[in-house]
């Protein structure tokens, strides 16, 4: 379980919050506090005052994956291979082992093709695809994902979540812009001006929010 | 008083890479053009062959009575010249308060640019953008990163549009905005797929919402979620 207790951080307010293991996904207005919720999962930031655990420990000691909004910010390496690599070599890996992890995950998430190719000129796409990849090749406890669906294809999107499901992680926590992904998570958030106003299924969060822009089309459309 | 004559056609340009090549051949006139393709099949680079950005390493871009551009990159951080909201506000030449509204952002002018949300930012940055009139307006992506209200007041802004060409290259499933024309990049190329609506029964890329009503034989009359709710309505009748 991931709690969070008496937690703020600017205008971020949660009292009190329970994720379990699976999929929770994050919704809700540009500039609600959504990226800043996932920084404070990730322990990247750490709350002023109150506390988040992840099954007990400090974020800061979990193996925590994680993907920022803006694409650019992930990439620390010159090449695909570089950035593909690193969390292994950070860890000491041997080179032979490294390279096999890294060719197996790449396959995985359908960038093997990418390997060789600089970063900076890669496509906004593939810069998700390679920031998503690099934070799971070590399978951490956490993933922290930020957006890192809105420069991907319908097919990608597809693809990246068949990944993401049979990951073997155990918490994923992500937010997206895309209703209708939303709506296949185990546990949805809605948060507006630094509060969490609904939590639960998707299906009782998405009635929550009926006649509002966040209602997923395809359920609009049968309805 | 003869209407001068305003369109880009690529002339079977070939932008290529040793691992991956593009070849566009069309005429783009004034109306709202949607492009739509899979990641790293070149959307991006499209957008910067017509915007003149790039050359095409066989072929043509040619631009016949185009005056005013502007390509709206996808990642809006590339845009930020201002330090603070309002710096990057008048860098465009405009007043900041007035833009601050129709953007629907309840900022401080003397926030960093640059410390806004990405979504916040994207706003900012389109507001800026689309208060403006060009001949040819190449918009990337410009849904990613939008909340879904943005992304609904974004799609109205750009269709509002009735000037120019405006071309809109982008993965977005749900929220478009008026389209009179239909273009996507299938295996290295791009393909016309003609105009609204005759063009959704060639898009290979529709969204799964969309390919359903065509499937079901209800196809919508454009790409707005008017259009499509209404489409979707017509299924039961």
């Amino acid at each position: 379980m991931i709690a969070f207790e008496n937690v703020r951080f600017r205008a971020l307010c949660v009292p009190s919050l329970a994720l379990p293991p699976g999929v929770t996904t994050i919704i809700g207005p540009n500039g609600a506090g959504k990226s800043t919720f996932l920084k404070l999962c990730a322990g990247i930031r750490e709350p002023e005052p109150g506390t988040i655990s992840v099954d007990g420990q400090n974020p800061r000691n979990t193996e925590i994956g994680y993907v920022n909004e803006f694409p650019d910010r992930n990439l620390l390496f010159s090449t695909v291979m570089d950035e593909l690599a690193s969390p292994l070599r950070f860890r000491h890996m041997p080179c032979t082992e490294t390279d096999r992890e890294v060719r197996a995950c790449a396959e995985t998430w359908g960038i093997a093709g990418l390997l060789d190719r600089e970063v900076k000129r890669l496509s906004g796409g593939e810069k998700c695809l390679v920031a998503l990849a690099t934070a799971c090749i070590t399978r951490p406890r956490v993933l922290v994902l930020d957006e890192y669906d809105s420069h991907l294809d319908a097919g990608r999107c597809a693809a990246a979540e068949s990944v993401l499901r049979s990951s073997g992680v155990g918490y994923i926590i992500r937010c997206t812009q895309q209703m209708e992904t939303a709506a296949e998570s185990d546990l949805l958030l809605f948060l507006e001006k630094g509060r969490i106003l609904y939590s639960g299924e998707p299906a009782a969060v998405f009635s929550r929010l009926a006649g509002t822009s966040f209602y997923p089309l395809s359920w609009r459309c049968r309805s | 008083m003869e209407v001068p004559i305003v369109r880009l056609v690529l002339e079977n340009s070939v932008m290529s890479r040793p691992d991956w090549s593009l070849a566009a051949d069309g005429t783009f006139t004034p109306g709202i053009h949607l492009v739509s393709g899979d990641v790293g099949s070149g959307k991006s680079t499209l957008a910067l062959l017509m915007a003149g950005l790039a050359a095409p390493r066989r072929g043509a871009v040619i631009r016949e009575g185009i005056g005013p551009a502007m390509l709206s990159f996808q990642f809006p951080e590339f845009h930020v010249t201002g330090l603070s909201v309002a710096d990057e506000c008048r860098s465009w030449g405009l007043e900041p308060g007035p833009v601050l509204v129709s953007a629907g952002l309840d900022l401080s002018m003397d926030r960093p640019a640059l410390s806004l949300s990405r979504g916040e930012l994207k706003r900012l940055h389109l507001a800026c953008l689309l208060s403006r009139e060009y001949d040819l307006l190449l918009l990337d992506e410009p849904f990613s990163s939008l909340d879904c209200p943005g992304k609904e007041w974004a799609a109205r802004e750009i269709g509002k549009r009735s000037r120019g060409i405006t071309v809109v290259f982008t993965h977005e499933q749900c929220i478009f905005p008026h389209t009179d024309h239909i273009w996507e990049i299938q295996e290295g190329a791009l393909v016309d797929c003609g105009g609204m609506p005759g063009a959704l029964h060639a898009w290979e890329h529709a969204p799964a919402l969309i390919r359903r009503l065509v499937m079901d034989g209800t196809v919508p009359d454009d790409l707005t979620q008017d259009a499509i709710m209404e489409a979707a309505c017509r299924t039961r009748e």
